[in-house]
């Protein structure tokens, strides 16, 4: 495991810590080289390899006579045959396995709106993700578009072609917009990973932080640190729990968010589901600062922009006992872990792969698709992302939980399967699936489809068609951050 | 409103509010709730940058349409655990037009509640007391101001039978 870094004036040092989260001596400026040597090497390898996918064929052609079979005049068969019932698309082509990843560039990653050519590195590495991790052949789809209702249209006119669309970095709030807008026109699923994955994974780990604390959903009082994309999502799941939300303290830049605050007519206009939200909770009965709403809270999750120290070790020490900190800003936590441990939280998880407890979207995202593709879904909706979140809670249960191990890490693959077929079972009870098999034959579907990936990589690396990165000697790749 | 626009009880027992005329004891609590809503004008148009010395205005203009009897200020007040507090402010006057029928017309310029009293009716039931009152007072039609790019308000009001019938159109200079 690579160190966990720590900031340096850590009032306590090692002795109080439970676990043995190691200590870097000074995390900014190690960071800062990091990412610094990370950064160069990522631009070089872009200019080595100029692109992360490529398609390849899936059938066999033994001489140009076939393609009148693949191509014309054989395939006109095939066109009228979908043409009498657009559904046969599934079946006859590769739509029931083709996703588009689109973007306008409007939040790329934390960097802000750098417009869609700018996005594509990071759509093509997405791409990378749903295909390694889910046996998803994913599009990389940058488009220019003025407006949140161009944005919308132009998905309309591209879903003909493909089983599912994920919105990728579309900014808050517009990109709440878009999933509703898309979730009611389209006739198969639309997923933001911003919104619904992070608040999936959020939710799974949440889960199973409240089985290990002893404490119930229903009774917890639970603090809000950011109210965008990830966070909104994330309460209104919470609340489908069957978590009260006069128990619910959303905090913004701004401190506590009530329904009387300042700018809350501003929100009616501006962002009208965070405005539901302020309504909703109303602060949780509180107003004030972050320290107002952390005193006797049960839970922290915090999803905030990455500012190191947002979150004091002595809120952590106001919070009820044994309380539950999420961090999940990245790169910098919003509290390092070591610290809130000390300040007595007892569980900390992070967005960092690098710290136990990685509260990470490529958890769930790849398994959402496999499971709402192999079902052939026309749609997800929050009960479908809740069974997402349950099973990788179960999963990780299932594996052994620690206040260490609240989520599977991104080696534990098998988990992925059982999370596909969790999706697609629940997409058949739901009435939501064109394909109506039974959970383990979802789970067999998923397994060898989640396989694929892996066994096609080895045999182009084998073959040399896959290059070797040129940086490094030819082996096995070293592990990652 | 059409001719079979009937008003409710004053005070409508399923309501979270009782509806009352404003006294000018009411005007401190009146101002910042009518301060709020031109604040959430700006959201619509720069031309609706509010004053600096805006509260000090609309405590003038408080005082000023309480004690007019063609001007209507009503005070919605909170009841069981908020009673007595002032959760929301309708102001309306009655003009007369020079050149059109109906002569008489009910203007209603401001109508603002608290968030947390919204989507339960409210104001729905402030709108039709104010008209009803505006009726009581000799109007003959009912008419609302709201920026033009209010389209909260303008839903609001196309729903209950309200149409454009002038534009105001603006320019800097």
């Amino acid at each position: 495991m690579v160190q966990a870094a720590e900031p340096p004036g850590d009032p306590e040092g090692d002795r109080a810590r439970r676990r043995p989260v190691a200590v870097d001596p000074d995390p900014a400026q190690n960071e800062a080289a990091q990412t610094e040597a990370l950064s160069r090497r990522a631009v070089a390898l872009a200019r080595h390899y100029q692109g992360k996918i490529e398609t390849i064929a899936k059938v066999p052609v033994r001489s140009q006579h076939d393609f009148a079979l693949w191509y014309t005049p054989g395939i006109a068969a095939v066109s009228r045959a979908i043409e009498a019932d657009p559904d046969a698309s599934f079946d006859l082509t590769g739509r029931w396995n083709t996703i588009a990843i689109v973007t306008d560039g409007s939040r790329l990653l934390g960097l802000g709106d750098l417009g869609p050519e700018a996005a594509l590195p990071v759509m093509e590495g997405k791409a990378l993700l749903f295909k390694t991790l889910g046996g998803v052949d994913a599009v990389p789809l940058p488009v220019r578009v003025p407006s949140r209702e161009a944005l919308v249209e132009t998905v309309e006119r591209i879903a003909p072609g493909f089983g599912a669309i994920n919105l990728e970095d579309i900014a808050s709030p517009k990109c709440f917009y878009v999933l509703e807008e898309l979730t009611r026109r389209l006739p198969i699923p639309v997923w933001h990973d911003d919104q619904l994955g992070t608040a999936a994974a959020t939710i799974a780990g949440l889960l199973n932080a409240l089985e290990l604390t002893g404490r119930s959903i229903r009774t917890t009082r639970t603090v809000l640190l950011g109210a965008g994309a990830a966070n909104v999502a994330t309460a209104r799941l919470l609340r489908a729990m069957g978590h009260d939300p006069h128990r619910l303290t959303v905090v913004d830049h701004k401190g506590i968010l009530t329904a009387e605050r300042d700018d809350v007519d501003e929100l009616m206009v501006r962002n009208p589901w965070k405005y539901r939200l302020a309504l909703e909770t109303d602060g949780g009965g509180r107003t004030g600062g972050l320290d107002a709403a952390l005193a006797e809270a049960d839970v922290l999750l915090a999803a905030s922009t990455p500012v190191p120290g947002t979150v004091r070790p002595e809120w952590v020490r106001s919070m009820a006992r044994g309380p539950i900190v999420f961090a999940l800003a990245n790169p910098i936590p919003e509290i390092w872990p070591a610290t809130a441990l000390e300040a007595g939280a007892a569980i900390v998880a992070t967005g960092r792969s690098d710290f136990p407890n990685q509260v990470n979207n490529s958890l769930i995202f790849p398994a959402v698709f496999r499971g709402v593709l192999d079902a052939r879904a026309r749609s997800i909706n929050d009960e479908i992302v809740l069974a997402a979140a349950r099973e990788l809670a179960a999963q990780t249960r299932a594996r052994g939980l620690a206040p260490d191990h609240l989520l599977p890490t991104m080696e534990e693959t098998a988990v992925f399967p059982h999370v596909a077929a969790a999706v697609a079972a629940r997409a058949v009870v739901l009435g939501l699936a064109r394909h109506r098999l039974s959970h383990d034959e979802f789970l067999a579907r998923a397994e060898e489809r989640m396989r694929r990936p892996a066994a096609l990589a080895r045999v182009l690396t084998d073959a040399g068609l896959i290059p070797p990165m040129p940086d490094e000697p030819a082996g096995p790749a070293p592990g990652r951050r | 409103m059409t001719e079979h626009h009937t008003a409710p009880p004053s005070d409508s027992p399923s309501m979270p509010i009782n509806l009352r005329p404003a006294t000018a004891a009411d005007v401190p609590a009146l101002v910042p709730l009518l301060v709020r809503l031109k604040r959430l004008n700006e959201e619509f148009d720069p031309l609706l940058k509010v004053r600096p010395d805006v509260d000090a205005r609309a405590e003038e203009i408080l005082v000023q349409d309480i004690h007019n009897p063609s001007s209507l200020v009503l005070a919605a007040v909170g009841v069981g655990h908020e009673a007595d507090k002032i959760v929301g402010v309708v102001r309306a006057q009655i003009r007369e037009r020079p050149f059109y029928a109906p002569v008489r017309e009910g203007v209603i310029q401001d109508i603002y509640l608290l968030p947390l009293y919204r989507r339960r009716g409210v104001g729905e039931y402030l709108l039709a007391e104010a008209t009803a009152r505006l009726q009581a007072k000799g109007a003959e039609l009912v008419t609302a101001e709201f920026p033009t790019q209010n389209e909260i308000a303008t839903r609001f009001y196309g729903k209950r039978g309200f149409r454009p019938i002038t534009s105001l159109h603006a320019r800097r200079l």
